[in-house]
């Protein structure tokens, strides 16, 4: 047997499985976009393309794509900048590293649920923490509502997911940075470049793969966050953090439009296949230009 | 050998009636009944048991098992399980979620039942009306929800404010109570449910009760309803600024704290019972103030229903028979004080009902109680006005469209004017798909 069929053999169970997991819904999700299909379990007609050209022709759909870029950008950038920061003060030698590389990751194991009532409560404006310490610290003169306004909504969001994010990220990170030979570091020293040269020029250019890896898995990851969001704002206020994922399942299951909302995961699957078809295509040039 | 064959004899006749009692065991099996409610919290969950264990040992033949979900994920989880086949056989509802599973035809209706109910217990009616359309009745009565204004005594009378009885005394009050560190009033303006129906207690106060209009066209955007929530927006200024991401639990707690001086909310009694000074002479409950034009104070109210959802006959009388046991005022009063001070009666004998008013807590506040319950008579509900009820009101309700409508006052900045006449457009949308 050529080593190609029993290489195929061995992953046949894994690609089966993935199939009737991923490859089915999809397919059904397909189908349904060409019907009218209300509540789950009604029966529905075929009607071409007409969610497509509604969903398309509308404004709903772009609004919320726009908020889902905002949101990945957002959380890439906040949890990128805490990561980088945390994985390099744990690549440092110093008591008690192991612990504290453990304990990092705390944030990052505790459910989504208590997360947000945690936040939920922290955030509160008549018995929660954070208002007294910034009317204390004379940041705010009296307390605000930090999901009251569209901009501090998402903000908001933004920095509690990437607090419960940025310790996972932290690690892949800190995993990367030890591949990194400590002897490039050491002629850099012995050259004289300083701490910011030696960032500079060794840790920030060879930590490039997994920042590229992270980018991908980490923006297919927060595109797809529902959880968090519709925990603690549920899209508002006034459908400002309404992001594509939100909007999938307010059409189905709050608007009773099982169709439009199979077209709109249809047209987010199209989006997120491209990006990884295109991210994948640059990791494998770098690959090869390395 | 004889001897022998006389024990395999015995054996075999013995074994042969044991086959016979087990089949017609078999044949006697109980009817098992599941049940999905939305009574999550535990002591509520432990109360139903009590009373499933009690019901399930007085009928022998009859089980009934109790499934708790939540309100937030039964409107997607019962048309999928409806349509896996896996639904349950009694269902509680409200009246918008009647209309969705109504739709996919996973209700029974439940005319005779009712019928022979009211004759029985007498249902009032606006706890009824909500479930009769279609020349049928979808559901039967379980409790009823009414929204009340909650303050305290010593509070008013501090602030030296009588109880509000019409808008500018409410707001007058609102302003007075609002100082450092306290809120006058506690109002949501989060897109939810708890939203909706604080916002519709002020519009059924201005005459804006109905939102469809004969002939199933939207009726929302008029000059009562414009009244309503300009009104509101301007009460929702003296709530916490985080009222935006309220629902009834952080309502309950700024009142429970002493945070808000006044909050609208179905009950307070067991968190102010359990969580606050538990002073009943202390606690207030009225009738939500009016619009200084009108004369009397409405509200919005829920009555809770359970809906039939199995069509297997024999399934469908069991359920009868626990309906018709659970509604018996002996036992009716120990279903409403699973959350006493909360749920009211639907019946007329279930609202004299010594198990209602015996419990513990319904007797410390007795007074509230019976304020709380005249409340109810006059309460109404969004979409169920008319006497026509109307499918769309399903998915308006789900898309919380009446708090949508509030947010573009309080988040956007547009007038009451502009942002009912986008209600207005949002519904209409709404109803014509």
């Amino acid at each position: 047997m050529k080593n190609t069929t029993l290489a195929f053999l061995f992953v046949s169970p894994a690609l089966l499985f993935l199939l009737a997991v991923l490859g089915w819904p999809l397919v059904q999700a397909v189908i349904l976009s060409f019907q009218d299909v209300g509540v789950i379990g009604s029966q529905g007609h075929y009607v071409g393309l007409a969610n497509y050209a509604a969903i398309l022709g509308g404004a709903g759909f772009w609004r919320a794509l726009g908020r889902s870029v905002v949101w990945v950008l957002g959380n890439a950038v906040v949890q990128t900048a805490l990561a980088l920061a945390t994985a390099l003060i744990l690549n440092q030698k110093f008591p008690g590293v192991r612990i504290a590389r453990t304990w990092v990751i705390l944030s990052w194991i505790v459910p989504t649920v208590v997360v947000v009532i945690i936040w939920r409560w922290l955030l509160s404006s008549s018995g929660g923490m954070i208002n007294p310490l910034l009317i204390q610290a004379g940041v705010i003169e009296r307390p605000v509502g930090f999901f009251a306004t569209r901009e501090s909504a998402m903000t908001t969001l933004i920095l509690i997911n990437s607090w419960r994010w940025f310790p996972f990220t932290a690690l892949m990170m800190l995993a990367g940075l030890t591949r990194i030979p400590s002897d490039l570091y050491e002629a850099a020293r012995i050259d004289g470049a300083g701490t910011f040269q030696r960032f500079k020029r060794i840790t920030w250019p060879l930590l490039q793969p997994t920042l590229l890896v992270l980018g991908v898995v980490g923006t297919l990851l927060s595109f797809n966050v529902f959880d968090v969001i519709w925990l603690l704002t549920a899209g508002g206020p006034a459908g400002a953090t309404q992001t594509l994922p939100v909007l999938i399942y307010e059409t189905a299951f709050k608007g009773y439009r099982l169709s439009e909302a199979a077209t709109v995961s249809v047209l987010t699957s199209i989006l997120l296949m491209g990006f990884a078809f295109l991210a994948t295509r640059a990791m494998t040039a770098q690959e090869a230009a390395r | 050998m004889g001897d022998y064959m006389m024990k395999l004899t015995k054996f075999l006749t013995l074994a042969g009636f044991a086959a016979t009692l087990m089949t017609g065991t078999a044949y006697a099996a109980p009817v098992d009944l599941t049940l999905w409610h939305m009574e999550q919290p535990p002591h509520r969950v432990q109360r139903m048991k009590e009373l499933l264990d009690e019901f399930n040992a007085a009928h022998p033949d009859i089980q009934v098992k109790q499934e708790p979900q939540s309100w937030g994920e039964v409107y997607a989880k019962a048309p999928a399980a409806f349509a896996a086949g896996n639904g349950p056989d009694l269902l509680f509802t409200i009246p918008d979620f009647t209309t969705v599973l109504k739709g996919i035809d996973a209700v029974v209706p439940v005319d005779d039942l009712v019928k022979d109910l009211d004759a029985k217990h007498g249902f009032i009616p606006a706890t009824l009306a909500p479930y009769q359309y279609d020349d049928h009745v979808w559901a039967v009565p379980a409790y009823n929800m009414a929204i009340s204004l909650w303050y305290r005594n010593s509070v008013l009378k501090a602030a030296g404010v009588e109880v509000p009885k019409t808008w500018s005394e409410w707001q007058a009050a609102a302003e007075k109570l609002s100082t450092d560190g306290k809120y006058g009033i506690g109002l949501p303006a989060n897109k939810q449910l708890y939203t909706d129906q604080t916002v519709y207690s002020v519009m059924v106060n201005s005459g804006a009760a109905d939102i469809y209009k004969d002939d199933g066209s939207i009726d929302f955007d008029k000059p009562a309803t414009v009244n309503a929530y300009d009104f509101y927006s301007k009460l929702a200024k003296l709530s916490p600024a985080d009222n935006g991401s309220w629902t009834w639990g952080e309502a309950e707690a700024c009142f429970a704290s002493n945070t808000c001086g006044m909050i609208l909310q179905f009950g307070v009694i067991n968190t102010y019972d359990t969580q606050a000074e538990g002073d009943a002479a202390d606690l207030g409950v009225a009738p939500v103030p009016h619009a200084d034009d009108q004369s009397e104070s409405a509200t919005i109210s829920y009555s809770n229903a359970i809906m039939l959802t199995t069509k297997d006959e024999a399934k469908q009388a069991a359920a009868k028979v626990f309906l018709a046991w659970l509604l018996e005022p002996a036992n009716y009063g120990r279903f409403l004080t699973m959350e006493p001070g909360l749920f009211l009666p639907v019946t007329d004998d279930g609202a004299k009902a010594d198990s209602f008013w015996n419990d513990k807590t319904v007797t410390k506040y007795k007074s509230q109680v019976e304020t709380m319950v005249a409340n109810s008579h006059a309460g109404k509900l969004f979409g169920f006005t008319t006497g026509k009820v109307f499918p769309s009101i399903g998915a308006i309700s789900a898309q919380n469209v009446i708090a949508e409508t509030l947010q573009h006052i309080v988040v956007d900045g547009q007038t009451a004017a502009d942002a009912v006449k986008g209600g207005q457009a949002r519904m209409s949308e709404i109803a014509k798909k």
